[in-house]
């Protein structure tokens, strides 16, 4: 058996109830800032039944007229992090050439880029179904500049 | 407070927290190889998209550029292999801990913070603490059982406040709201796609993710084959999640480990003793699956795969048990009603452990 001294004991209640205390704050008030201890807010909001699904997608077209849709496989940037900083994308296009360039230092042997937008897929819904009919709307278009 | 701090310090085997680090610490690595594996490409991306949390504004932390990730990457696989094998716990725990942290500091700072990494976060903060410990060990100890505690609780924590964030930013509605069909519309496999055809599945679904958040603290107070069914229904639903949209949450489900008779999981020993059986040789008496040697010397302390060990008083004087498996042949699985708690587990305790340094 090994038994721990007061001390030690001590340390770790206190230890533990700090713990749970910010855990407790980040919960109540905190947001995704305050890592490690923010809200477990995964898949907490609520959509309406009737409200459209949105996804962001990065499309581009190369020097060969291709359309592509630029995921994380081609750039390595994650979805949920091009909707994250939509609002940086969009108040200076010309961030979308950091997605350009990593878009071709994964793919050097790809044709170049020529234009780069991030557009806003929404699929319509009803009653919590959807209803196969999707609108897009361009948010940032950037024309890649060499 | 006395009570409390009982609870807390609930003595476990030290070979259940042995067990647990090399599940945590290999973790770690396939976490940096595999799941934020893209880390090491986003060096491709300049240093404009990085957007620091909070800790990572506070604390000095540089700009992360090609180098830095391309370094961090290997010294903590390194480090973190290294001490899933046990050895030196401290000065490898503390520097797998500092190092992690860093990683994820750096890969949630480009606009998505993931929800899955808590438990070990906590886990491997507390791990460092119980200083050494060997596979297969049956001493209780109170450090060891702390760290299992916090790392349950931090486990435990992440579903009930998932909930209690559903109510905070969803509200009630959210309950018959539409989120499952726009994670299926959005991260929908074959497995999944059909549901947005049943929406009333999805609803039930919401109900269903609702009442086992906010029950799951019900897992303290349950016992024996009914808190392993709870934590078996907790695998089954990552694993649904995992086949729905591919959200594997794997981080936390190595943390909820800490919930298992890890100690009774042995599987270099078993591989051992099959090689020894089929070779007709003597079973390496006292070998550690890790080539440390233990000795039989230590009493073989009857434990409760249910967790809490209390009033045990070691016989002193008594003659050394056998070291040893019996049943080399087919150790088997362990079973997890057995309250013997010497199945499939070599004993050997009384070694030197580091003590110390709370």
């Amino acid at each position: 058996m090994e038994s721990l001294t007061a001390r030690g004991r001590l340390v770790r209640v206190v230890v533990t109830l700090v713990g749970a205390g910010l855990l407790l704050a980040g919960t109540l008030v905190g947001s995704d800032d305050n890592f490690p201890f923010g809200p477990f807010r995964m898949y907490a909001t609520t959509d309406r039944l009737d409200a459209p699904v949105a996804e962001a997608l990065v499309l581009a077209r190369d020097a060969v007229g291709d359309e592509l849709v630029l995921t994380e496989r081609e750039t390595g940037i994650r979805r949920a992090e091009i909707e994250g900083q939509l609002s940086r994308f969009a108040a200076d296009p010309t961030r979308l050439s950091l997605v350009v360039d990593a878009y071709h230092r994964r793919n050097p042997d790809r044709p170049a880029l020529e234009t780069v937008s991030i557009v806003i897929r929404r699929h319509s819904m009803t009653d919590g179904r959807p209803t196969g009919v999707d609108t897009d709307e361009t948010v940032v278009n950037w024309q890649v500049t060499r | 407070m006395r009570r409390v701090g009982d609870w807390l310090t609930t003595p476990v085997p030290l070979g259940r927290v042995a067990a647990f680090r090399t599940v945590v610490y290999l973790l770690v690595a396939a976490d940096i190889v595999f799941f934020t594996g893209w880390l090491r490409g986003r060096t491709a991306v300049s240093g404009e998209l990085y957007a620091p949390l909070l800790v990572g504004r506070m604390m000095p932390l540089p700009t992360p550029n090609a180098a830095l990730v391309t370094t961090l990457f290997w010294v903590l696989l390194a480090a973190t292999l290294a001490a899933a094998t046990g050895r030196a716990p401290r000065l490898l725990g503390w520097t797998v801990l500092a190092l992690y942290f860093e990683w994820l500091v750096i890969a949630f700072s480009y606009g998505k913070v993931d929800h899955d990494r808590f438990g070990i976060l906590v886990a491997l903060a507390v791990l460092p603490t119980v200083g050494r410990a060997r596979h297969g060990d049956l001493t209780p100890s109170a450090k060891a059982g702390w760290a299992l505690r916090a790392t349950q609780l931090a486990v435990i924590a992440t579903y009930f406040l998932a909930a209690w964030a559903k109510l905070r930013f969803g509200g009630l509605d959210w309950l018959t709201g539409a989120t499952l069909a726009r994670a299926v519309i959005r991260r929908g496999t074959f497995a999944s796609d059909w549901l947005l055809d049943v929406p009333v599945l999805l609803t039930v679904g919401q109900f269903g993710i609702m009442a086992f958040e906010l029950t799951s603290p019900l897992v303290f107070v349950l016992r024996g084959r009914a808190r392993y069914a709870m934590i078996g229904f907790f695998y089954v639903f990552h694993a649904v999640t995992w086949s729905a949209i591919t959200i594997s949450f794997m981080p936390h489900q190595a943390a909820m480990t800490s919930f298992l008779p890890l100690e009774r999981v042995r599987p270099v020993l078993w591989v051992q003793q099959r090689l020894a059986g089929r070779s007709r040789s003597p079973f390496g008496r006292g070998a550690d699956p890790l080539g440390i040697p233990v000795s039989p010397a230590g009493p073989v302390v009857p434990v409760s795969p249910a967790g809490p060990v209390t009033s045990v008083a070691p016989p002193s004087g008594d003659p050394p048990p056998v070291g040893a498996v019996t049943g080399a042949g087919d150790p088997g699985p362990p079973h997890v009603e057995d309250t013997s708690g010497t199945g499939g587990a070599a004993g050997g305790g009384g070694a030197d452990r580091a003590g110390g340094g709370n």
